[in-house]
């Protein structure tokens, strides 16, 4: 009994923020109260209707959809090296492949800053792609992982032994089975490249602004509730995509329990 | 699988992090060790920033604050975790996706969304004080914002979850038997959880918190939104020397000591799972 509540304190603790963000977007009153002063969509409004912010907006999906998707090739066909190859170095490599995940993104966003600045390339979409892509195909790499050596490589190989070759017996039966983690990689990644504020921030510029940096630096001159609007929208995706990671990998397994 | 589908599976993944993860990374480096003068790169084989930041007694305590902040964190976050992961691996309500849908949502929430939600609640004319002060309970807002308790707040609540997921991954693979047995043999349930599950829990608890640790030491977005630049940590300085006052060498020199202290971190978090590719975290 004081477990469950203790339990249910510390949920209630964790959704709070983004419980008041989502009431203060809908609430009419320029400061959030409780109880809430009337219904409006008044801040949902403006932020349809500020240019910034729809530009940043659409920058941000679009280079999500980019980034998943070039992060899921690359990340899935690394993956299936990784978990089937038997290489000497094969430890150290997988340590290398996932450090883009563990390094603090920071450190990943100076480096590149510098090294995109010596090269004249700062502030460019590709440079900005190429630095969500770095960061979000270990990821990728991790949940196909999962997936995959529960994988019976007979399977593969009765296909192979039927007459397909061995490219067609992979796109059509391993990739068929492994689909689950290979789609719930590429939602994934294309959440964290969508929220990624931490390596953007080093990688922008006035006119390259995704919509969390957008949403960073209306912060730091106003505190209106537009910005609550951006954010419960923001969250509404952020949901949206964890439902799909469960209808397709299954969060358990999602998660590595 | 031949050399060559090897190659030309894994290949373009490794040259993208030859090209744009470690030789960026190794640039760092020399540049931290390049001097600056006019605004102009001069590369040179130097150790004047790496003496200027542990002889600075500014930059000593902020470094100290660092890591001060991170073990806070670290520990809150375990004693906040430690019951959620418990409860989440013995679990078998049907709400139980739900429940990972909540610890899993704030990941997948942008950091600077979170850090609002908590503007709202701690600021000056937040939703905290100003409740208060309608109630006449208080009359000056408290100092919820603008220092430690926030900052440390906000960073609990931004890798809390972290910490749940590393627990419960061993939580989950502890045997029931072995508790149940421990039970048998008289133990009571609160002796069994001390003298059983909590040392068999032992790695998860070392792993959640490296994680948490590496993590809260390297994040600055809480700092500057929370603390609003009146808590200075580590990161914090990186970000203001190369963004702001475009002091390149030291800025790197201040990443590179950040660097050294996670990727030792990270290799014994490596170490202790031994999972490096299973699993988010």
């Amino acid at each position: 009994m004081i477990l469950r509540s203790v339990v249910g304190l510390v949920y209630a603790f964790l959704l709070l923020p983004m419980v008041v963000v989502v009431l203060a977007a809908f609430n009419s009153g320029n400061y959030f109260t409780f109880p809430p002063q009337g219904f409006s969509l008044k801040w949902f409004a403006n932020f349809f209707q500020r240019r910034e912010f729809m530009q940043a907006l659409w920058l941000s999906t679009e280079l999500a959809g980019w980034t998943a998707l070039a992060s899921t090739v690359i990340g899935t066909a690394a993956a299936v090296v990784l978990v089937r190859g038997r290489f000497r170095g094969r430890d150290l490599l997988n340590a290398f492949v996932t450090s883009p995940l563990l390094l603090p993104q920071i450190l990943t966003g100076v480096a590149l800053l510098q090294f995109y600045t010596l090269l004249k390339m700062h502030a460019s979409y590709g440079a900005l792609l190429i630095g969500h892509i770095v960061v979000t195909t270990p990821y990728v790499i991790r949940t196909v992982t999962a997936t995959l050596t529960h994988f019976d490589i007979a399977l593969e190989e009765a296909a192979q032994s039927l007459g397909a070759n061995p490219l067609r017996a992979f796109l059509e039966i391993t990739l068929g089975v492994i689909k689950p983690g290979v789609v719930a990689g590429a939602i994934f990644a294309f959440a964290i490249s969508f929220d990624n504020f931490t390596l953007s921030l080093f990688l922008t510029s006035a006119k390259l602004t995704p919509l969390p940096i957008e949403l960073f630096a209306y912060l730091k001159y106003s505190f209106d509730p537009t910005a609550a609007a951006v954010s419960a929208f923001a969250i509404g995706v952020a949901l949206v995509l964890v439902l799909g990671i469960a209808r397709f990998m299954g969060l358990e397994e999602f998660t590595g329990f | 699988m031949t050399r060559g589908a090897r190659l030309l599976l894994l290949g373009p993944y490794v040259l993208l992090l030859m090209v744009f993860f470690a030789a960026p990374l190794a640039l760092m480096f020399a540049i931290s060790l390049s001097r600056q003068s006019f605004g102009q790169l001069e590369w040179a084989f130097t150790a004047h920033h790496y003496v200027r930041f542990f002889t600075d007694a500014y930059y000593l305590s902020v470094l100290a604050d660092t890591l001060w902040l991170g073990a806070l964190t670290t520990a809150a976050s375990l004693l906040l975790g430690y019951p959620l992961a418990y409860h989440l691996a013995l679990t078998r309500s049907r709400w139980k996706p739900l429940l990972i849908v909540f610890i899993l949502s704030p990941l997948l929430v942008g950091i600077v969304i979170r850090c609002y939600g908590w503007m709202i609640l701690l600021a000056d004319r937040g939703l905290i004080n100003a409740t208060l002060v309608q109630h006449g309970w208080i009359t000056q807002p408290l100092p919820l914002m603008y220092n430690k308790f926030g900052v440390t707040l906000a960073l609990v609540h931004v890798f809390l979850p972290f910490m749940v997921l590393s627990l419960t991954g061993v939580l989950k693979r502890i045997e029931p038997q072995l508790i149940e047995a421990s039970q048998t043999l008289g133990a009571s349930p609160r002796r069994a959880f001390f003298e059983v599950t909590l040392p068999l829990s032992l790695p998860g608890i070392l792993a959640g918190s490296l994680l948490v640790f590496s993590l809260a030491i390297s994040s600055f977005v809480v700092p500057i939104l929370i603390g609003g630049f009146k808590v200075h940590v580590l990161p914090m300085v990186v970000y203001e020397q190369v963004l702001s006052v475009f002091d390149w060498p030291f800025g790197a020199a201040n990443a590179f000591v950040l660097l050294v202290i996670s990727v030792a971190l990270i290799a014994v978090y490596i170490k202790v799972t031994e999972r490096a590719l299973r699993g988010i975290v």
